[in-house]
């Protein structure tokens, strides 16, 4: 297959298969060309044949015609039967002739031409010639002249002519014909040339492309050739061709190249063996060299070295100057003896052997060695021996090369004498630098008292020691009893510290302890040294004393320590100031930590250097600790970020860091949304030494101070309010009251109004200037000691009279002594009287209760009516709050009375409330301090046994419901000097007669409830802890039920004066204490 | 008939007012004691003008504003009855869409005057 493409592709397949298309082209072109040219001649030839014959048949045609008409005028003219067959023959002749001229192919003319004459001749035929034979039949000469004239004649001298000129006509078209036969000839001669021209010029392009195909690469390989055999490299390209003559530039290429590779290789060859020649030069140069070099070695060696050498058995061959010199044997002496000559001082047998060993091997042996010379001096010599080694590796001699080294070593000997001493020194240094160190970084003193003492023992090898800070009675001790210790710090130490503080430092030589005597035999001494450490102003500040036990001190040693305490002192003195600055810092911490301002200290870069604890809470932030420092990309997002103004507060915290900025600044901020807390912050630069250090920021939590404000502008636009409305009443009804007339009623009418609504706003100011008063202090109250229930019952009674509410009294207050300005009281009572009657409209019962409490008097006013929400209670107090409904809204009030008695209340230390249930009436309370200096006194009385006739007031009860008459009969009782307790519910009346003693008890029959007087009296007779108790009945009533007289000691009938009363209670007392009897119901016990 | 809601917390003074519209012929008013009753009004039927207190308990003349429609608002004046005359409080009842003003304390005559002027713009 690949033959077969390359025999396609190779040149001479393509020009074969050109040549053999180009052949048959030429072929066929020739053949085709032979036989149209053929074609064409025959045609012309046959053209003239028809031709020919077509002129033969006429003239023939003519002939034949001028023979019938010569023979018929022959007959006519001779009228000789030959002569008619003649004719006969000629007509018959002519009638073939036109047949066959008939059958010829005719043009249109010649047709019309042969039609014409056919159409003559068969007239002729059948009329004219048998006519003209007949008349010549007949003889009939004229007929015949007749015929002839007729035209007969003429016809056929027509048809000659037009013979001749068809004859004439044929001949031209036989020229025509022939000039056209060469004309084509010529032509066929043309384009026989034209084909040879074109054959010409295809073979000359073939010919040179072939030169172009195959010369030219030819002419190239010839030059590379040349350049190949010149040596230079071949630049050949290659040739991407499958042909013959690609194959012989691949097939050259690769010669080229294989040529040059082995060229290169030739090269490198020769080039390598150029180099091992120049490498053989070197070597041997070198080798020159060396040996020169050896030699000066040799000589140098010579000049500094013993150099020896010595057979394989140890026998000295050679000795340089150097060795005998230094030996001090002359090398004849040398030479010829083994080297035991030589004795070796510091070599051991063992070494010996080592070192044969070695040279045995063919090792170097190398060590310094110490030898006697010939003078016996020691010679001290660094010596190295080598064996020389034969081919078989034999050792065959040694070459010994040595050093003196004598003076080194001695001056090395010297070296390592003084290196002792210096260590010893530096161990000194370090311990002193150790000292140094401690003392300077220590800052605890227990721990500084530790590290000395244990540093002096070291350094001194005391036995024992102590060291105190006399100031801090801080005390180390080591090897002794800590009471020892003790002797310095109590009050007897002053003789020693005198002693101490006259001498600095002394030194007591004493005997040994038994314990410091040890496993000694002999009498062991010790030696006690005793020294201070002063300041500047001669304080003893602390108290060095070291015993060490057999072993005095030196001078230099004690003069050491005094300097050393000299340098401890300052130590000292740096400990108590740092005690005292980091007292002052702590201090500082605390005050900075304790304040409620938050603080925040950031230095010129950014970085908080403290925080204090109101700070941290404010902002949340528990990141700093003591110490920290937080730089500014890490606290200020924090905190910004909880502030609700956080670009403001950024601008603020940069603004104020900057350097620029040497003023305080101050921006208020707010942090949180419900529970919202407002800060006013100010910064102010802080400089040290006039360099700015850093900015303080004060945080101040200003929201009290910011809820106090809104509360101001809130009052003032309520205030504004309040008072406009009574003033629009006010002047609106006027202005009705003047701009239109109307009936008197209304004017009545709107008069009351314009009353009611200016003394609203008399009420209203009044009320307001009232609290403002008290709550802004200026308010003075005029404290005086009164009794509450008096002050209870008169408020009562002022209502009474107005009446529309029945006000009940349950008075169970024992002691009602109250310190508190009266008229304020008053004023309380009256605001809540009056709250309670205007918010029961519809209910018609008050009630007001007086009981103890532990220290204090309750007070409560109870109504049944509208109530009050639970959720507007606590609002109560406030001002101008008021129970929003309608039905409380026409009631009207100024929204002050509640807080103006809370306020009240409050000055009085006494505190105020209101229970309430929405529909079914309130509660105000109030409870009010009781007088201290009484009561102390009374509630001893209360709980011990009264006794009559002692300074005490005697205790009175009046169950009475008719509150005037009780407080008339009170006020008789009280100038009387009796204490009075006033009831109006025989059950309470009764409840309270059990536990209090009093010395009569007055009943008013006519109590209106479903317990009357005299149910009241049996029940106190029928209690034993009561049934002494005397009782006087005060009643409008005549004396009724005689059985119960027994027990009623008075019966007064009203009206009585109060005298009688006061008279008859009197007569009790004074009988009790005449008597002895003792009034007192003691636990079931009465009546002894 | 022409009809005119009062709107205030203080019987005095929506008798005041009343009063002093009285002789309005062909003139019916209502009252109303607070917002609750005044919005349950203003739903039930049209009125030609509206007379609101700005400060009641509960709701504040301002709420009862904002409680109304838009289309009621536009469709029914209102008269903001204020102690609360500062220009703050005006502009918040402007807001709310009070178109008159009336301050306390004021003069019947004054209103009179003016509530005569906004029924007759309005047919």
């Amino acid at each position: 297959m690949r033959n077969h493409k390359l025999a396609d592709r190779s040149i001479k397949t393509k020009y074969y298969r050109i040549l053999l298309i180009l052949f048959i082209a030429i072929m066929a072109g020739g053949i085709s060309l032979f036989y149209y040219i053929n074609a064409q001649q025959e045609q012309l030839e046959q053209d003239r044949e028809v031709l020919q014959h077509k002129t033969g048949t006429i003239n023939e045609l003519a002939d034949t015609l001028k023979e019938v008409f010569f023979r018929a005028r022959g007959y006519v003219a001779t009228q000789s039967g030959s002569e008619l067959a003649l004719l006969n023959t000629a007509v018959k002749e002519l009638d073939g002739i036109l047949e066959q001229y008939s059958s010829l192919k005719l043009s249109a003319e010649e047709a019309r031409y042969r039609d014409d004459l056919k159409l003559f001749y068969e007239q002729y035929k059948s009329e004219t010639l048998p006519e003209a034979i007949r008349l010549v039949d007949n003889n009939d000469y004229e007929g015949i002249r007749n015929l002839s004239q007729n035209g007969s004649t003429r016809t056929v001298n027509e048809y000659l002519g037009y013979t001749k000129q068809f004859q004439a006509r044929s001949d031209a078209l036989l020229n025509d014909m022939a000039s056209r036969s060469i004309k084509q000839a010529d032509l066929f001669t043309f384009i026989a040339f034209g084909l040879s021209a074109l054959l010409l010029l295809f073979l000359t392009l073939l010919i040179w492309r072939m030169l172009r195909i195959i010369i030219d690469p030819i002419v190239k390989l010839e030059e590379a050739t040349n350049s190949l055999a010149a040596g230079e490299a071949v630049l050949l390209g290659k040739l991407h061709k499958k042909d013959e003559i690609g194959r012989l530039y691949d097939a050259f290429l690769n010669m080229a190249r294989s040529i040059q590779d082995k060229e290169e290789e030739l090269m490198m060859q020769n080039e390598e063996l150029h180099a091992q020649q120049d490498e053989l030069q070197d070597q041997q140069f070198r080798l020159e060299r060396s040996l020169s070099e050896i030699e000066s070695m040799m000589k140098a060696l010579n000049q500094t070295s013993a150099v020896g050498i010595l057979s394989n058995k140890g026998v000295f061959t050679y000795v340089n100057d150097n060795l005998s010199y230094y030996t001090g044997y002359k090398s004849s002496e040398i030479i010829g003896y083994t080297y035991r000559l030589f004795e070796l001082r510091n070599l051991s047998d063992s070494q010996m052997e080592q070192m044969l060993r070695k040279l045995s091997t063919g090792g170097v042996w190398s060590s310094e060695l110490e030898m006697e010379a010939k003078n016996g001096s020691a010679l001290w010599l660094q010596l190295t021996i080598m064996p020389y080694l034969n081919d078989e590796g034999q050792i065959y001699q040694y070459i010994l090369i040595a050093n003196n080294i004598t003076s080194m070593k001695n001056v090395q000997q010297e070296l390592a004498e003084t290196l002792k001493s210096t260590e010893q020194t530096t161990i000194m240094l370090e311990l002193n630098n150790q000292l140094n160190h401690e003392i300077t970084y220590t800052l605890d003193k227990q721990e500084f008292a530790e590290k000395f003492n244990t540093f002096m023992n070291r350094l001194y090898s005391f036995d024992s020691s102590l060291f105190l800070l006399v100031k801090d009675k801080i005390a180390v001790v080591k090897g002794i009893p800590p009471e020892n210790v003790e002797r310095y710090v109590d009050e007897n130490s002053q003789e020693m510290l005198y002693r101490l503080s006259q001498e600095k430092s002394y030194i007591v030589k004493r005997a040994g302890l038994p314990r410091e005597q040890g496993i000694s035999a002999r009498e062991v001494y010790c030696y006690d040294f005793y020294t201070t450490v002063v300041n500047a102003e001669d304080e003893i500040l602390a108290i060095f004393c070291g015993t060490r036990i057999g072993h005095s001190f030196t001078g230099e040693e004690t003069s050491e320590i005094q300097g050393m305490m000299n340098r401890v002192a300052l130590a000292i003195e740096r400990l108590f100031m740092y005690e005292e600055m980091e007292n002052g810092r702590e201090l500082n911490r605390d005050i900075v930590n304790n304040v409620n301002e938050g603080i925040q200290f950031v230095n010129t870069e950014g970085v908080i250097q403290h925080i204090n604890k109101a700070l941290s809470q404010l902002f949340s932030y528990d990141a700093w600790a003591e110490g920290m420092l937080i730089p500014e990309e890490l606290w200020m997002e924090h905190f910004t970020r909880r502030v609700n103004e956080s670009e403001e507060l950024r601008q603020f915290y940069l603004k104020a860091m900057s350097e620029h900025s040497v003023d305080s600044s101050a921006m208020k901020y707010s942090i949180g949304k419900e529970d919202m807390k407002h800060v006013d912050a100010y910064a102010i630069p802080v400089f040290r030494r006039e360099v700015r250090v850093g900015t303080l920021f004060v945080h101040r939590d200003i929201t009290r101070e910011y809820e106090l404000d809104l509360m101001k502008s809130e009052l003032v636009s309520t205030v504004s309010h309040e008072l406009r409305t009574p003033l629009s009443s006010v002047l609106g009804f006027t202005e009705l009251l003047l701009s239109k007339t109307m009936k008197p009623e209304k004017q009545l009418k709107y008069l009351e109004t314009i009353h009611k609504e200016a003394k609203r706003l008399t009420e209203l100011i009044n009320d307001f200037l009232d609290l403002q008063r008290m709550e802004s202090g200026t308010q003075l109250y005029n404290v005086e000691q009164i009794n509450l229930s008096e002050t209870v019952l008169s408020v009562i009674d002022q209502y009474k009279l107005s009446g529309t509410h029945h006000i009940l009294l349950e008075d169970e207050a024992l002691n009602a002594e109250v310190e508190v300005d009266k008229d304020k009281i008053i004023q309380v009572l009256t605001n809540l009287l009056s709250n309670a009657i205007k918010f029961s409209p519809g209910c018609n019962e008050i009630k007001v209760m007086l009981h103890n409490e532990p220290g204090s008097v309750m007070v409560r006013i109870q109504d049944h009516g509208l109530g009050i929400p639970k959720n507007q209670i606590g609002q109560l107090f406030q001002k101008f709050r008021r129970v929003d409904n309608s039905a409380s809204k026409r009631i009207g009030g100024t929204g002050l009375g509640l807080a103006i008695c809370k306020e009240i209340i409050e000055k009085q230390q006494g505190t105020i409330g209101i229970e309430s249930v929405e529909g079914e009436g309130s509660t105000v309370w109030f409870s009010l301090p009781v007088f201290q200096a009484k009561t102390s006194h009374q509630e001893e009385e209360s709980s011990h046994k009264w006794t009559a006739g002692k300074e005490h007031k005697p205790n009175v009860m009046i169950v009475e419901d008719d509150y005037s008459l009780s407080l008339l009969l009170s006020e008789e009782l009280k100038g009387k000097g009796f204490r009075v307790t006033h009831h109006y519910h025989p059950q309470k009346a009764f409840d309270q007669a059990v536990k209090t003693p009093f010395v009569a008890i007055v009943v008013d029959l006519m109590l209106g409830d479903e317990l009357d007087g005299w149910d009241l009296i049996r029940m106190l007779k029928n209690d034993p802890r009561t049934e002494n108790v005397p009782i006087v009945i005060s009643s409008a009533l005549d004396k009724g039920d005689k059985s119960m007289m027994d027990n009623v000691r008075k019966y007064l009938t009203k009206p009585y004066p109060p005298g009688e009363l006061s008279g008859t209670l009197q007569e009790i007392v004074d009988i009790q204490l005449k008597t002895g009897e003792v009034l007192f119901p003691d636990n079931g016990e009465a009546g002894h | 008939m022409q009809k005119v809601l009062i709107v205030d917390d203080e019987e005095v003074l929506r008798m005041l007012i009343e009063d002093t519209l009285e002789d309005l012929e062909n003139v019916e008013i209502h009252t109303a004691e607070n917002g609750g009753e005044a919005l349950l009004r203003l739903a039930a039927d049209p009125y030609d003008l509206v007379i609101l207190d700005y400060m009641m308990p509960v709701m504040t003349g301002i709420e009862v504003l904002s409680e109304l429609d838009g289309e009621l608002k536009s469709r029914t004046p209102i008269m903001m009855l204020t102690a609360k005359a500062q220009e703050m409080d005006r502009n918040r009842a402007r807001e709310a869409g009070a178109r008159y003003f009336m301050p306390k304390p004021f003069s019947p005559m004054e209103l009179l005057q003016l509530v005569e002027v906004i029924l007759s713009e309005k047919p």
